[in-house]
């Protein structure tokens, strides 16, 4: 009789599950192009907006109410000079930045004139909602400008007493930016690509990996197919393999999406380093998830009793390689201890960020992170493997 | 040639009271080659449960199954190697060609493209199928199925041949096809189990008939010494009183 390898039915089940896949068309499409089409529109998008937010806020002439006008005209004529217009404003000005009609309003106190020529401080008010994030860039343009002008007076007044301003800033402090180009680029990188390429990786074969187990099951072909020979090993590799693949080559497609719209973008979009070294670094880091998350589906889809239920699974999967991301938002952690090399999904966090910074992780860096996560994979393929051999799976319905 | 031996399985139970059913109990027969061995009983009665224990989906818990001399609990892969299985369930993958359905089991018995080609070529025209072979299965009739699921299952010219209910939901002329096909089959010598709740099928087509009711084996041997046996004239009659005499013993 025939013998038949491990490797050989292996490659015969890939073949099969991809080919059968390919036939549906619609399915195919959708799962290999819904990602590299919409990404390109989110980046462009997101990137646009930005860039128009920072324009019409930052540079546009703008109008500011104010309360009490009178009492403070060179200040008024000061912020004119900024491109503040001011303006009088109505009495229910709190109410309307409430209902987010105004952003920001300036309330000069009714005894600023006096204080003033008294020479204490004279007091003026920013009023804003500041949990609203639209109004972020006028107030911090407001409070920039007022700054500028107390200096100013400042020293004016300094001056006219015959001291030398400097005598009241014995501290001068300035900033030295030590971030790389690549890394200030980076920044909006750092939050929204890992994101998008961690959830592509880790569930963008799962419809063929839930096809080909709780499906087949479903349809009444798995049996036939368990009393063949074929070591189930063998079944479940061929299928995870299949799975893999159609992963990768929608990572792939998305990646050349990447590479495309920050080639036509602007701004800063069009900054950022996407050479091809780039993204086989990006490929590379993002091929253990893509084991680990076939892995995982092929284990629950295998346990579930319907596709139904293997489908119910990918919301929680979903949130998964979010977890990181919001966790390092409420607890920012240095890329540095060797332990957050081994977690799943914090590790690809961070050495997606690593790469977009234009930085390359360190050799132990890439030794723990390719173990733990080759450790893990196998662990999961095991316990796929284990239930496959088991009575249970086999009898449908 | 099939031994099974004293075959037991229970499923555990559902529901609030846990007693575990038991599906199969001290099932025994042989099934010798170049005969057709027939396991007729009601719906229920462990027919699926006993063949699946046969081509090694399920383990009994004891007892043991002996296909051509070896031990199918100690070496189901030279087990595998020697069934050709039509199971209950008969799901074939409808995105692909009756052709390419066959020609994927042959490969995973590790068969070459050329003896594949031939294969299919010869079971074709044994069942019919000429005329569908390179359409894909989906929306096939239930006939045009279950062809393709037994092109499927024999594709690696196996000795021995298990089929679940085979003419389960086809019509009588594709019924009639199927019998000559079996019948076939015996001539080449193979070693022929199926099943079926229906007694003129078993008792047109057999040269040994398993009785299973409940679990147990209620009665075997060629249709005449079950005729013998019930001590009725007629088969429906012999099946009626041994699987009514079994029923009585349990109320």
């Amino acid at each position: 009789m025939n013998k038949t390898g491990f490797i050989g039915s292996m490659f015969t089940v890939m073949r099969k599950e991809l080919r059968d896949f390919t036939r549906d068309r619609r399915t195919f499409l959708l799962t290999l192009l819904t990602a590299p089409l919409l990404y390109p529109l989110l980046f462009l998008g997101m990137n646009k907006l930005t860039n128009m937010r920072v324009e019409t806020q930052l540079e546009k002439d703008m109008t500011l109410p104010v309360v009490g006008m009178a009492r403070a005209p060179n200040l008024v004529a000061f912020l004119a000079s900024r491109g503040i217009n001011a303006s009088e404003a109505s009495a229910d000005y709190e109410a309307r930045i409430r209902a987010q009609r105004e952003d920001v309003a300036l309330v000069i106190a009714p005894d600023f004139a006096a204080d003033w020529h008294a020479g204490k401080p004279a007091k003026v008010e920013i009023v804003a909602d500041t949990t609203r994030r639209t109004s972020d860039v006028q107030v911090a343009r407001v409070r920039t400008t007022l700054t500028e002008y107390g200096q100013a007076v400042g020293s004016l007044r300094l001056l006219a007493r015959g001291v030398n301003p400097m005598v009241a800033a014995p501290v001068n402090v300035g900033t030295r930016d030590l971030a790389t180009a690549e890394a200030k680029r980076g920044i909006f990188l750092s939050v929204v690509l890992p994101l998008v390429l961690m959830l592509l990786a880790f569930i963008g074969g799962s419809h063929l990996a839930m096809d080909t187990t709780a499906g087949e099951r479903e349809r009444q072909s798995l049996e036939p197919l368990l009393a063949t020979p074929a070591s189930r090993g063998a079944l479940v590799s061929g299928k995870m393999l299949a799975a893999v693949t159609l992963g990768l080559a929608s990572l792939l497609l998305t990646l050349l999406s990447f590479k495309f719209s920050a080639s036509v973008g602007s701004g800063m979009a069009s900054s950022l380093d996407v050479s091809f070294v780039a993204m086989g670094k990006l490929l590379v880091i993002l091929l253990p998830l893509v084991l680990i998350g076939t892995a995982l589906l092929t284990c629950l889809a295998a346990s579930a009793k319907s596709m139904k239920e293997a489908q119910s699974h990918i919301v929680w999967l979903m949130m998964l390689p979010m977890l990181p991301g919001y966790a390092l938002m409420a607890y920012p952690l240095k890329d540095t201890q060797l332990w957050q090399y081994a977690v799943p999904f914090l590790s690809q966090n961070q050495m997606l960020v690593k790469v977009t910074r234009g930085e390359m992780p360190s050799a132990t860096q890439w030794a723990v992170y390719v173990a733990a996560s080759v450790v893990l994979a196998v662990l999961l393929w095991s316990v796929a493997v284990w239930r496959y051999r088991q009575e249970r799976l086999a009898i449908s319905g | 040639m099939i031994v099974a031996e004293r075959l037991r399985k229970t499923f555990p139970g559902k529901g609030k009271d846990k007693t575990p059913v038991v599906a199969v109990d001290e099932v025994g027969f042989t099934a010798h080659d170049g005969q057709i061995t027939g396991l007729l009983g009601p719906n229920g009665a462990g027919k699926t449960t006993t063949l699946r224990m046969l081509y090694t989906l399920m383990t009994p818990e004891s007892g043991k199954v002996l296909v051509d001399g070896v031990d199918a609990a100690l070496d189901p892969n030279t087990v595998r190697r020697s069934l050709g299985v039509l199971p209950d369930a008969r799901g074939v993958y409808k995105r692909l060609t009756a052709r390419e359905n066959i020609e994927y089991f042959g490969q995973l018995h590790g068969m070459g493209a050329a003896a594949i080609a031939a294969r299919t070529a010869r079971l074709a025209a044994a069942l019919q199928m000429e005329d569908f072979l390179d359409r894909a299965t989906e929306g096939f009739s239930q006939g045009q199925r279950t062809k393709t699921a037994i092109a499927r299952a024999l594709v690696h010219d196996p000795k021995n041949v298990i089929l679940d209910e085979p003419t389960n939901g086809l019509d009588v002329m594709t019924t009639r096809g199927l019998r000559g096909f079996l019948q076939e089959l015996r001539a080449e010598g193979r070693c022929v189990i199926f099943s079926s709740h229906i007694m003129q099928e078993v008792a047109a087509l057999c040269d040994r008939i398993v009785i299973v009711a409940h679990g147990r084996v209620v009665a075997q041997g060629t249709p005449d010494e079950l005729r013998e046996h019930a001590g009725e004239a007629n088969l429906e009659d012999a099946f009626v009183t041994l699987i009514g005499s079994e029923e009585g013993l349990h109320a």
